[in-house]
């Protein structure tokens, strides 16, 4: 099914989930569809609809009383989707990892397959590893 | 304007512990004359309430109301002391200052103080939590 | 009639955080507002009493991104309160000047949801342009576009090279000739005039009563600000004006923000005049904090943020208590949202500027008999621009 990669890495759908973060990481999202870095070049763009995304952004530790819907919403998604975690609190829970509200384990909740670390990453941080999801789709 | 020295004036015999530093007043009253001292902060001098504290220390639990004066940038700082800590109880400022509604909303919720006559007593943080809470939410360690 | 609404968010693409609000609705117009919020708990206060005071300043960044310089701003005022630490003047001009220029920012991003909430695309890629020479002189400034780690207790970490500042100077000229269109021809329009004005007011006596801060309290008349009231820092010392609007409705409030940048970029500009003659400590080594109270706050882009704590001795807090300013603006919704029509419902709860960290977007509609609708707020209100433009433009 390689050949269905190969469209799915020419134009990729993004939905953006927020659980519990900062929105220093979702501000950063939003910036890359501005004009100084423009991704819709692309042919990435932002979706509404969770069953109409190829890749799904989640930020933020994952705290107690979102997971329900996080997983939720993974579950909704129309597979193959990927999983990218945006910064370093989906990576280690950053500075909040001792708190009593956060998920023990974030890969319980939702798999992850690509991690970009920084807080918040930068914007060229984020556009190198959406390069590369598409190079591994490419083959 | 109304001042510093008309409060210690008018609610002189009610004041007790007071600690004075430049720009901050912090002072002691007694749960029966909270009402009395908030409706002299908020309406006589026209203090607008910052938000509100609460903290345990070994005379008890203690909640410090922060109120802001913003015609002089001073700020006067009410405590009330509650001895009892499993069932802490203290009046609530809600019905003369809405702004104290999610204040005390949320002291409720992680340290268990029950505010009497609070108008909407509901969770504000965790409402819908997933997991049961049998203790207050800021008791919960995560193990 | 029962009719179903399917919220709109939390996971939209343009609203980060979560805050689920519940609409209740008569016909088209708007009865009564709920609020649930809680998704975005960390347990900041539990946080920081394990950690020494520079660590809580690093922690205290990472509350909210936008305004990532507010809080550890009055965190380090709470500190210095408890023993009256004094700083150098050259760390009260940069600290200044951070502070302004994050209030720049923060409001040319709100400048371009609200125009993405009304339907104006163009003024959100806009303003989020011109935002982007703002984060490029953080980043030379302190290494990184936002979560800056510059405070400390008793002055700043980094110092600004005066060679750099002339390049300074240039990009903020540049940046301001662009903001000066944008503030004549967003203000002046007829169509966003019609749209905005009357709607969502916020009366000064609720005002009061709800103890709203910032833009929120200015723009109903209620003449607050901590810049004037309480100066610390090098507010002191430059000349600036702290706006006050009588009518308390979404369009005094984007006027308000619009004025508030221009003020701003003054207050820069002489900070920079300042910074230009070199040397002066930065930092004031502060090796011990006594045993008492502080309280810090700040004027953040929404209002006054508030720090206490209590020290005894060792040098870690054993309280820090943390009030931001959406804390105390997201209430009034229950006073200006009553009687609006749904279509000006998503731009009336924009118009207080909630910062996202505590809040998220998912928006219930019920009818008094407890039935949810389906309303797409967002398309409603863009319509609703689209209808009075036509009646203005013929």
């Amino acid at each position: 099914m390689s050949w269905s990669k190969k469209r799915l890495a020419k134009s990729l759908w993004v939905f953006h989930v927020s659980a519990s973060p900062c929105n220093n990481c979702d501000i950063e999202i939003l910036d890359l569809l501005t004009p100084r870095y423009d991704v819709e070049r692309f042919g990435i763009k932002l979706v509404g609809s969770i069953r109409h995304a190829d890749v799904i952004l989640l930020t933020g530790i994952v705290n107690q009383k979102v997971a329900p819907m996080v997983k939720r919403l993974y579950e909704q998604a129309p597979k193959p989707v990927f999983v990218v975690g945006v910064g370093t609190c989906p990576m280690s829970g950053a500075c909040f990892k001792e708190s009593y509200n956060i998920v023990p384990e974030r890969k319980d909740v939702i798999p992850i397959d690509v991690y970009i670390p920084g807080c918040p990453p930068k914007p060229e941080a984020m556009i190198e590893a959406i390069v590369k999801l598409m190079g591994v789709l490419r083959g | 304007m109304v001042n510093k020295d008309d409060l210690l004036r008018v609610l002189g015999p009610k004041i007790r512990r007071k600690v004075e530093k430049p720009g901050r007043l912090y002072f002691e009253v007694a749960d029966e004359d909270l009402t009395e001292v908030a409706v002299y902060l908020f309406q006589t001098m026209g203090c607008r309430l910052s938000t509100a504290t609460a903290m345990e220390t070994y005379h008890g639990l203690e909640v410090l109301y922060h109120f802001s004066h913003d015609a002089t940038g001073w700020y006067y700082c009410p405590r009330v002391v509650i001895p009892d800590k499993v069932h802490p109880r203290v009046t609530s400022i809600a019905p003369v200052i809405r702004g104290a509604e999610w204040i005390e909303r949320e002291m409720a919720e992680f340290w268990g103080i029950t505010f009497e006559g609070h108008p909407r007593p509901e969770r504000l943080l965790s409402k819908d939590h997933p997991q049961r809470l049998d203790k207050p939410y800021r008791f919960r360690r995560v193990s | 009639m029962t009719k179903t609404v399917v919220p709109i968010g939390p996971f939209h693409p343009l609203l980060e955080e979560a805050e689920s609000f519940t609409l209740k609705v008569d016909g088209e117009t708007v009865v009564d507002v709920d609020l649930d919020i809680g998704w975005l708990h960390r347990g900041h206060e539990y946080l920081s009493e394990g950690r020494t005071f520079t660590q809580a300043i690093y922690l205290v960044e990472r509350i909210c991104g936008i305004c990532s310089t507010s809080h550890p701003l009055a965190c380090v005022h709470a500190i210095e309160d408890v023993d009256h630490i004094e700083i150098p003047e050259r760390a009260a001009y940069i600290r200044t000047l951070i502070g302004e220029l994050e209030r720049i920012h923060s409001h040319l991003l709100w400048l371009g949801l609200a125009g993405h909430f009304i339907g104006y695309d163009t003024v959100w890629m806009w303003a989020w342009k011109w935002r982007e020479p703002v984060l490029q002189i953080f980043e030379q400034i302190s290494g990184n576009r936002n979560h800056y780690g510059m405070m400390r207790v008793g002055g700043v970490a980094r110092d600004i090279n005066t060679d750099d500042i002339p390049g300074l100077q240039k990009a903020l000229n540049e940046m301001e000739s662009k903001l000066g269109m944008i503030a004549k021809a967003v203000p002046d329009d007829p169509v966003l005039k019609s749209r905005l004005k009357g709607v969502g007011i916020l009366s000064k006596e609720a005002a009061v009563d709800f103890c709203a801060v910032g833009p929120t309290a200015r723009a109903s008349g209620v003449p607050i600000d901590v810049r004037k009231d309480e100066p610390k820092d090098a507010y002191g010392w430059v000349d600036f004006q702290a706006i006050v609007l009588p009518n308390g409705d979404v369009y005094d409030k984007l006027v308000l923000r619009v004025l508030e940048t221009l003020e701003s970029i003054k207050i820069v500009r002489q900070c920079l005049e300042k910074l230009k003659a070199p040397s002066g400590p930065i930092l004031n080594n502060v090796k011990e904090i006594g045993i008492g109270e502080g309280i810090g706050r700040y004027e953040a882009p929404r209002g006054e943020v508030f720090h206490y704590i209590r020290t005894d001795g060792t040098n870690r807090a054993i309280r820090h208590k943390v009030r931001a300013p959406s804390y105390v603006n997201i209430p009034t919704f229950a006073a200006s949202c009553k009687g609006i029509p749904v279509a000006d419902a998503l731009i009336t709860l924009a118009s207080v500027d909630p910062c996202y960290c505590c809040t998220e977007r998912a928006i219930r509609i019920m009818t008094p008999d407890n039935n949810r609708l389906d309303l797409d707020l967002l398309r409603l209100s863009r319509e609703k621009t689209e209808r009075l433009r036509r009646n203005i433009h013929g």
